[in-house]
C-alpha cells in the first residue's frame, strides 16, 4: 500500500466528515455507554485492518471510518429469506464493535429492525432513496424469484414485487452488497427444482455486485465489505464469483484447525467413532471445507466461540453457488457422488500421507486421484 | 362497507391484514402473500439433505427445525439416542427459545408502544449471550448443523459445560434483575401496558400443545391434525377440526404454572397474559437447562449409528411459536414426500367462517390496537410461506 493509497483514503474520510450525521450520540460516548474504552476500539480497528488485508499503518483510518459510518446511508432490503443473515449482522454476535458500527450506522430502511410499519415504512424507504440518491449503500438479503414476473415475493401496500423493488433501489446505490447466499446466488429457493425461479441480485441488474455469500455469513465478513466501501470509496477486490478476496481468497481447509489431521491421513469414519472424538478430520463424513472458499476456520462465529466443524460436523459449503445441490449429500465425500462410485474415495487415507510428501498440491489432485478407479500409490 | 387494509411488517416478513370496521374490528383476515416452497426441494433428496434444507425455513427459528427433521428420520428408523445427546439438543433448542422470546419483546413488539432504540440493545445484549452459549456446544447460531439422527456431532470436554453453566447463569440472573423475576414483576412489561388496556386481545381460550417432553405436557394427539388452505399463500392448521392457540401461554396453562393461572384467572387468554407467558417462560427454561447440564453424563456416546430404513413417520416438537409439526415418508433412502406445519398456521390461521385465534382477538378491539394485538402472537411471515 504506497503513500498515496493512505493520502486518498485521508482525503476521502475528510470529505465525508464534512457530511451531516445521523448519531443522536457522540461516538465516543456510545463506546462509554456500552462499556467499552477507546483501547478496546483501536485494537478491534486493527483486527479489522488485518482482516481487510491492510497494513496496520491503517489502524487509526479504520478508526475513523467507523466513526464517520453514520454519514453514508444504509438502505437493507428483505427479499425471499429468512432473516438468517439479519439474525446473524444485528443480534446473534456480541455488542462487539462489529454490531455496535451497525447499530450506529445511518441505517435508513431495515424492514425488520426498523420502528415504522406499513405505509410508513414506504414512506422512509422512498424518503431514503431520494434524499441520498446515488449515494447509499444497498444491502440486499435474500433470493429474488423471477417466475410469473416475479409475483412469487411481493412487499408492501403497492404489492411490488421483489424484482420490481431490487430494480428501482439499484439505480440510484452507489454499492450494491449482496448479503448471503441466497441474494448472492439464489440460495435455498434456486435448488432444484427452483419453483420460483429465484436469482442472485447480480443476476437480475445490470450493475457491479458484491457478493458476500455464507448461510448465514458472519457479521465480520459483512462489515468488513461496507467498511471498505466507506474507506475506499470503491468495491473491494473480488475473486470470479464476486466474492470480496479479503474474506473468501482462502479455502476452509487451509486454515483449518483439524488440518494436521488431514495431512496424517487421521479420518472420522462415521460420527460418534473414537476418531470423532479425538478431534480427526471430517472430510469423509462429508466436510465439503476442501471446495470452500470462506473464513470461518480464522474468523468463527459468535464472538469467536466457535464454528461448524468445531463442533464435530463438517464443512457444508454454504458460501459456494448452487451448494444445495452440488454440495449434497452433505454427509458424505462429494467425490461419492460425482464418481457414482464408493470406491472412489478409498484414497482419502492414502491421499492424507501422500499430501505429506507433496506438499501444496490440493485437492486438484485429490479430485483427479479418485478420478481413476485404482489409483497407483 | 368499508376494507381497510393494513400491512403489518417487522414480523420477519409481511402479512396483510383486511379489516372490515371503522372504529371497531368487525371482522379480520390474514393473508401472507409469499411463496417459498421448501417441501417441494426436499423431493427425491437423500433423506440426509433434510437437515441441512429444513432449518432455512428460519432464521430466527432454525434450529427447531433442525431437531424436528432429525426427530422425524429417527423415529422411521426407529433409532435411539444417548440421554447426553438428548440434553443436548433440548438445551440449545431452549436457548433458541429464549433468544427469540426476547428478540420478540424487545424488537418486534416493543417499539408498536415504546420507540426507544435502547430495547433493541438490550436485546441484542441477551441475544448475543445466549447465540454464544449455543455456539459452545452447536458451532454457531442461527444455523448449526450439529444434530443428526443417532445424536449429536459435539463431543464436549467438561470444561466446556463449564463455561456453558457458567454462561447460563449469567444470563439467568441477568435476566431476573433486569427483565422479569421469580415473582413475575417486569417493569418494562408494565411500561408496555402503560397506555394500553391489559384486557383486549382475547383468543378462543382453547390451548394446545402437543410437542411435550419431560418440561412441558401435551394435550393432543397429532392425527388429530389436519390442514386446509385459506383465501392466501398459506394454509390454515386445525386440530380436530377446531382452531387452537398455540404457544407458551398454551405451554403455561397445560404446565398449571401457578404464577400464570393466577394471572390467566384475572385476564382470561388477553394480550396481558399471552405477552406474561412468553417473557415468563425463559426464567422457566433457564432454570431447567442448569438442572439439566447437571445430569449430562459426558462418558456416554454423542451418536449411535441407527440402521437404515424406509417408512413414514410424524413429529411434534415445541419450538419458540408453539407445537412444530414434521412428516416424512422415505422410499429407497430418498425423500418421497415432506410436510412441515409451523406453529403460526395455527395461530394466524384465516377463515371467513369461524375465527382462528388471532382473528378472535382481533375482533371486537378498537382499531388503534391492531398492531399490538396482533404482533402479541410473534408472528413469523417466512415460516408460514416455507
Amino acid at each position: 500500500m504506497n503513500e498515496a493509497t493512505l493520502q486518498k483514503v485521508k482525503e476521502r474520510l475528510k470529505a465525508l466528515k464534512k457530511l451531516p450525521g445521523i448519531g443522536e450520540k457522540d461516538f465516543s460516548k456510545l463506546l462509554e455507554d456500552n462499556g467499552f474504552t477507546r483501547r478496546d476500539f483501536l485494537k478491534w480497528s486493527a483486527a479489522m485492518a488485518v482482516m481487510l488485508g491492510l497494513p496496520t499503518s491503517f489502524t487509526p483510518l479504520i478508526a475513523e471510518a467507523a466513526e464517520v459510518s453514520d454519514r453514508l446511508p444504509v438502505i437493507w432490503l428483505n427479499l425471499a429469506e429468512c432473516t438468517g443473515c439479519s439474525e446473524s449482522l444485528l443480534r446473534s454476535d456480541a455488542p462487539t464493535f462489529d454490531n455496535l458500527i451497525f447499530n450506529y450506522i445511518n441505517l435508513q430502511y431495515h424492514e425488520t429492525v426498523m420502528a415504522a410499519a406499513g405505509w410508513q415504512a414506504e414512506e422512509n424507504l422512498k424518503e431514503g432513496m431520494e434524499k441520498f440518491k446515488g449515494r447509499y449503500i444497498l444491502c440486499v438479503e435474500g433470493g429474488v424469484p423471477t417466475k410469473m414476473d416475479g409475483s412469487f415475493l411481493t412487499l408492501g401496500p403497492h404489492a411490488e414485487t421483489g424484482l420490481e423493488l431490487i430494480k428501482r433501489a439499484s439505480d440510484d446505490a452507489a454499492a450494491i452488497i449482496s448479503v448471503g447466499t441466497c441474494s448472492s446466488f439464489g440460495g435455498i429457493q434456486a435448488a432444484a427444482p427452483n419453483p420460483t425461479g429465484s436469482k442472485g441480485v447480480y443476476q437480475v441488474i445490470n450493475k457491479n455486485v458484491i457478493n458476500v455469500p455464507g448461510c448465514p455469513p458472519s457479521a465480520k465478513n459483512i462489515v468488513g465489505t461496507i467498511l471498505y466501501v466507506i474507506l475506499f470509496g470503491q468495491l473491494p477486490a473480488v475473486d470470479n464469483f464476486n466474492r470480496p478476496k479479503f474474506a473468501y481468497g482462502l479455502r476452509i481447509h487451509d486454515l483449518c484447525e483439524r488440518r494436521g489431521r488431514f495431512d496424517a491421513g487421521e479420518f472420522v469414519e462415521e460420527f460418534g467413532d473414537q476418531g470423532a472424538k479425538d478431534g480427526f478430520c471430517l472430510y469423509k463424513v462429508g466436510c465439503k471445507g476442501p471446495y470452500t472458499f470462506n473464513n470461518c476456520s480464522r474468523e468463527r462465529f459468535n464472538q469467536h466461540t466457535s464454528w461448524p466443524v468445531q463442533a464435530g460436523h463438517g464443512c457444508i459449503g454454504c458460501s459456494e453457488p448452487d451448494f444445495w445441490d452440488s454440495m449434497s449429500p452433505y454427509e458424505e465425500p462429494l467425490a461419492n457422488k460425482k464418481y457414482d462410485s464408493v470406491v472412489a474415495d478409498a484414497t482419502a487415507d492414502s491421499y492424507g500421507v501422500t499430501i505429506l510428501t507433496v506438499a501444496g498440491v490440493a485437492i486438484a489432485a485429490h479430485a483427479a486421484l479418485s478420478a481413476m478407479k485404482n489409483p497407483k500409490e | 362497507m368499508k376494507i381497510n387494509k393494513k400491512i403489518i411488517n417487522k414480523i420477519e416478513g409481511e402479512a396483510t391484514l383486511k379489516i372490515t370496521g371503522e372504529e371497531k374490528v368487525e371482522f379480520a383476515e390474514i393473508e401472507f402473500w409469499q411463496y417459498h416452497g421448501i417441501e417441494n426441494y426436499l423431493k427425491n433428496r437423500n433423506y440426509m439433505d433434510a437437515l441441512v434444507v429444513n432449518p432455512r425455513v428460519c432464521g430466527i427459528c432454525g434450529h427447531s427445525h433442525l431437531h424436528a427433521t432429525a426427530k422425524v428420520i429417527e423415529k422411521v428408523f426407529d433409532a435411539e439416542i444417548s440421554r447426553k445427546a438428548e440434553i443436548f439438543r433440548t438445551v440449545t433448542t431452549f436457548l433458541e427459545i429464549i433468544e427469540n422470546h426476547i428478540k420478540w419483546f424487545y424488537i418486534t413488539i416493543y417499539p408498536s408502544q415504546i420507540k426507544d432504540k435502547e430495547f433493541i440493545f438490550k436485546a441484542v445484549r441477551f441475544s448475543s449471550k445466549i447465540s454464544k452459549a449455543i455456539a459452545i456446544l452447536a458451532g454457531q447460531f442461527p444455523h448449526n448443523s450439529y444434530i443428526i439422527p443417532g445424536g449429536v456431532t459435539c463431543d464436549p470436554t467438561y470444561m466446556e459445560l463449564m463455561r456453558l453453566t457458567d454462561l447460563i447463569k449469567e444470563i439467568l440472573d441477568d435476566y431476573l434483575s433486569e427483565i422479569m423475576d421469580e415473582s413475575l414483576n417486569s417493569e418494562d412489561l408494565e411500561k408496555f401496558f402503560e397506555n394500553l388496556p391489559k384486557d383486549i386481545g382475547k383468543g378462543l381460550n382453547r390451548f394446545l400443545v402437543l410437542g411435550g417432553n419431560e418440561f412441558f405436557k401435551t394435550n393432543g394427539e397429532l392425527q388429530k391434525v389436519t390442514e386446509e388452505k385459506n383465501s392466501s399463500l398459506s394454509k390454515n392448521a386445525l386440530y380436530n377440526n377446531e382452531f387452537y392457540e398455540v404457544g407458551p401461554l398454551a405451554r403455561m396453562i397445560e404446565n398449571k404454572d401457578l404464577n400464570i393461572i393466577k394471572i390467566y384467572n384475572e385476564y382470561s387468554d388477553s394480550i396481558y397474559t399471552r405477552m406474561l407467558a412468553r417473557v415468563y417462560e425463559p426464567v422457566y427454561l433457564l432454570k431447567n437447562i442448569l438442572t439439566l447440564l447437571k445430569e449430562a453424563d459426558l462418558c456416554e456416546p454423542s451418536f449411535i449409528k441407527p440402521s437404515v430404513r424406509d417408512g413414514k413417520a410424524s413429529v411434534a416438537i415445541e419450538a419458540p411459536r408453539g407445537s412444530l409439526i414434521h412428516e416424512i415418508n422415505i422410499v429407497n433412502e430418498k425423500i418421497n414426500n415432506y410436510n412441515i406445519i409451523v406453529p403460526t398456521q395455527f395461530n394466524l390461521a384465516s377463515s371467513k367462517q369461524k375465527p382462528s385465534p388471532a382473528q378472535a382477538a382481533l375482533i371486537g378491539n378498537s382499531v388503534k390496537y391492531i398492531d399490538p394485538i396482533f404482533k402479541c402472537f410473534d408472528i413469523c411471515a417466512v415460516c408460514m410461506s416455507h
